[in-house]
């Protein structure tokens, strides 16, 4: 039996708690007192996974089984999401080659011929060829690739189609090939209770016209929290979108979740309780930590690069995209969800080296601002686990770097836009519609490996509701330019941090702490 | 290197090296069992451990115990004559209990005795399992309840070797004698061997829980060895328990007054039990550590 998350109350018997510092990590003392979400320990992995798969898809949810929708002479699109997920990536197989294999496979028996893979990655940058066979496996990717196998292109003229209107007006608008398809399958890895579902097919295979319908400041902050569908107006959006295309194209979608095995056996300390740490955790942590501190940061970054988590799948659904989504989350939460009596004056988070978005690339200012205030703020179910006004403390040294060819919208806009303003709704009135718009950017998305133009204003955007609630955000040991531009505070200690966040929440805060990764999702009641 | 050796501190510290791990309170009703692996004490069995043992109680443990309290020891009669291997089966109020019992032992059954000790408290971290087992040829006891019981004391027996039980499975928290588990009169029934009640009163008073070291002054203790008690056929492990139980309240009323008068009391079945007195905690510990009179007050014979 798992057993369950928890919330920890520090007494004088806690060791210092491991606390994620970017591209590094340390041992941490708390106050007496403060409160540590941990999430639930690994769930068992599926023990048979390819048969779990061929279980999901010969018994789908509110649908036939795939080998009746396939036949002859049919247009099939496979689509599937992007190096955004999981993180880490996984051990090979990755669960998403496993789940091609066995479509493929029953694709090749039922006699379809005209058979294309596409990579949802939506305004991500175009994923390598060898970023792909990673995902794909090599014999996928040996049969398809370049040809019926590539990225998905939202600016491509001729690769889209306009679908429609919802009843709120919002655009419909995603790949041609997917939505001139006879069967679109589309496959994805859950890793937080944000993907999936609708958000799948319109955001991954959507156009800039569709996506900024739900990409935007309004929306953000109406969803309360984008890791809670239900409560989020995101999810609200791109579930009309959603419902509008499975009236013009038949949608098959295999979900797949995983556990929380995050951390290979060399940082398996990372995946435990610290004061369950072993001899040999306690001995691991000083090496690994020594080694790390002591390492060139281009070494640092590459050993951080090459991390393949160890995950377990725990779940595969498929059918009909609602149906399918319900179990998911259902597992998602198995796995993630603690429950958390009240909200703190001060949050605390150490931020890890990886976001969805620097995948083998940089963790610009601008992502950690992403990551922060966007996606660990957001990994709650009811209330934000800071009160209205409170503090979030986030360790993470905040260099000031950027990779050029993944993030040269970024660059720009760090040193153009948040020069100017940090509001979030002045930044999507007055800048965003000519970064998204822009021949070079656009360039750029298409013919190289760059994130598009509006990407960095989805970043910033993704915050909007963690800098609408909160008082005051610090970052512990956070390069102070950096900092200062994005309008947050710097500290250089842990200490300090708590000192400068008394100021705003007065002399005896309460504190919480999201001990995160594993992921954890905070119910707060 | 300062920082290396500041982090190694910080750790040293926090993960409380050299001394048993401590779970944060909260986090107590999700600690994972602990992992069923016993600490091997067979290498303190062998000839060189036996050696160093001898010469360690001899010289050491004896003297120590000896000049810190005054023991008095009584009834080693009840060994003569007899064969082991056997259970000693005592109370248990303090740290003193397992020396005492050793050291007044006479040199052959001493030779050939081993005590079970709380594998959670004796056998929690490298050093303190290693020093009781080569010091009290000490096997870890599992306390935890649903913990499978080890065959260690099992196979000792068949080896030969008789062992010390403290059937409270704990030390008094009062200083007076609790409820006996089974655990020892199961052991006896199924090895076949005689069990030994032992008395011991005092050891609260002299070092009671919470003490590393005696109280100074040498406190009187009072060590009471009772005649063998065999297992009849059939008999189970809770009527085996019972008279166990009786035979050291009877030791303990012994030596509270006398022989005699804790025969004629055993025989009339008003034998005071050795749970001390109702009221208080505060009351019971009161009493018990009130330390044992420093000799024996005897009726005088002439006036």
């Amino acid at each position: 039996m798992t057993r369950p998350g928890f919330v920890l109350e520090v007494d004088e018997r806690t060791p210092p708690l491991l606390v994620h510092r970017g591209e590094g990590f340390g041992v941490q003392r708390f106050p007496l007192g403060t409160r540590v979400v941990y999430p639930p320990d690994s769930l068992p992995a599926l023990p048979d996974v390819r048969g779990s798969i061929r279980h999901a898809i010969m018994n789908p949810l509110g649908s036939e089984p795939l080998p009746e929708l396939l036949r002859p002479g049919m247009r099939l699109t496979i689509a599937f999401d992007d190096i955004s997920l999981p993180l880490p990536p996984m051990n090979p197989p990755d669960v998403r080659q496993l789940v091609l294999e066995e479509v493929l496979e029953l694709a090749a028996r039922r006699g379809v011929e005209d058979v294309e893979l596409l990579v949802a990655n939506s305004l991500h940058r175009r994923m390598t060829g060898k970023e792909i066979e990673a995902v794909v496996g090599e014999r996928v990717f040996r049969s398809f690739w370049p040809e019926s196998l590539r990225n998905f292109d939202a600016e491509d003229p001729g690769g889209l189609t306009y679908i429609g209107q919802t009843d709120k007006g919002e655009d419909v608008e995603i790949s041609r090939r997917a939505a001139e398809s006879d069967l679109l399958v589309y496959v994805n890895i859950n890793l937080v209770a944000m993907d999936g579902g609708h958000k799948s097919v319109p955001v991954g295979l959507g156009s800039y016209r569709s996506l900024r319908h739900h990409h935007n400041v309004n929306t953000m902050l109406h969803s309360r929290s984008y890791m809670d569908p239900p409560s989020s107006a995101l999810h609200g959006s791109a579930a009309r979108m959603g419902r509008l295309l499975a009236d013009h194209l038949r949608i098959f979608t295999i979900e797949t979740t995983l556990n929380n095995e995050t951390f290979p056996r060399e940082f398996g300390f990372l995946n435990r309780r610290e004061w369950e740490w072993s001899l040999r955790d306690q001995a691991g942590y000083l090496a690994a930590k020594k080694a790390n501190d002591a390492a060139p940061g281009r070494i640092r970054r590459e050993v951080f690069r090459r991390i393949r988590a160890p995950y377990g799948v725990t779940g595969v659904h498929a059918g009909e995209t609602e149906a399918v989504h319900e179990q998911t989350l259902a597992n998602v939460h198995r796995q993630q969800k603690v429950e958390v009596s009240g909200q703190s004056d001060i949050m605390v988070v150490g931020l890890p080296y990886i976001c969805p978005y620097n995948v083998n690339s940089i963790m610009n200012p601008i992502l950690v601002m992403c990551l922060g205030l966007g996606y660990f703020f957001n990994m709650y179910v009811g209330r934000p686990l800071v009160r209205p006004g409170g503090a979030l403390i986030l360790c993470h040294p905040v260099p000031w770097e950027f990779h050029t060819v993944h993030h040269p919208s970024y660059v720009d806009f760090f040193e153009e836009v948040l020069a100017e303003t940090t509001d979030p709704s002045q930044i999507e009135s007055k800048f965003e519609e000519q970064y998204a718009t822009d021949p070079w950017y656009v360039h750029l998305y298409r013919n190289s490996h760059a994130y598009h133009g509006v990407h960095p204003f989805y970043m910033w955007y993704w915050g909007a509701h963690a800098l609408d609630h909160l008082g005051d955000v610090i970052f512990v040991g956070g390069d102070r330019r950096a900092v200062r531009r994005m309008g947050f505070r710097a500290a250089s200690t842990f200490a300090d941090a708590l000192e400068m966040a008394r100021e705003r929440v007065g002399s005896s805060p309460t504190i919480t702490y999201l001990h995160s990764p594993p992921l954890a999702l905070a119910e707060v009641r | 290197m300062p920082a290396l050796l500041d982090e190694v501190r910080e750790v040293a510290r926090g993960w409380r090296w050299g001394r048993r791990p401590l779970v944060p309170r909260s986090a107590e009703p999700f600690a994972p069992p602990p992992e069923p692996r016993e600490f091997p004490t067979e290498w303190a069995r062998t000839p060189a451990g036996r050696v160093a043992r001898a010469a360690i109680q001899r010289f050491v443990l004896r003297p120590l115990v000896w000049s810190e309290t005054a023991p008095r020891v009584h009834g080693l009669d009840h060994l003569e004559g007899l064969r082991g291997p056997v259970v000693f089966v005592s109370n248990h109020s303090s740290h003193l209990d397992a020396p005492l019992v050793l050291c007044s032992l006479p040199e052959r059954w001493r030779r050939r005795t081993a005590v079970g000790a709380a594998a959670d408290y004796f056998f929690d971290v490298w050093w303190r399992a290693a020093g009781t087992a080569l010091v009290f040829n000490a096997f870890p006891v599992e306390r935890s309840v649903g913990r499978r019981l080890s065959d260690t004391p099992w196979r000792l027996l068949q080896e030969g070797w008789s062992i010390v039980v403290f059937p409270e499975g704990t030390r008094s928290r009062d200083g007076w004698v609790g409820r006996f588990r089974p655990g020892a009169a199961r052991l006896c029934i199924g090895a076949g061997v005689p069990a030994v009640p032992v008395a011991i009163r005092g050891s609260f008073a002299a070092m009671p829980r919470g003490r590393g070291w005696p109280m100074p002054g040498r406190y009187p203790v009072a060590v009471r060895y009772g005649p063998p008690l065999f297992p009849e056929s059939d008999e189970t492990a809770g009527s085996f328990m019972r008279r166990l139980s009786d035979a050291v309240a009877r030791l303990w009323d012994e030596d509270r007054g006398d022989w005699w008068s804790a025969q004629v009391r055993a025989a009339r079945g008003t034998t005071p039990p050795p749970a001390g007195p109702e009221g208080p905690r505060w009351l019971r510990v009161w009493e018990a550590t009130r330390p044992l009179p420093r000799r024996r007050t005897r009726p005088r014979v002439w006036s």
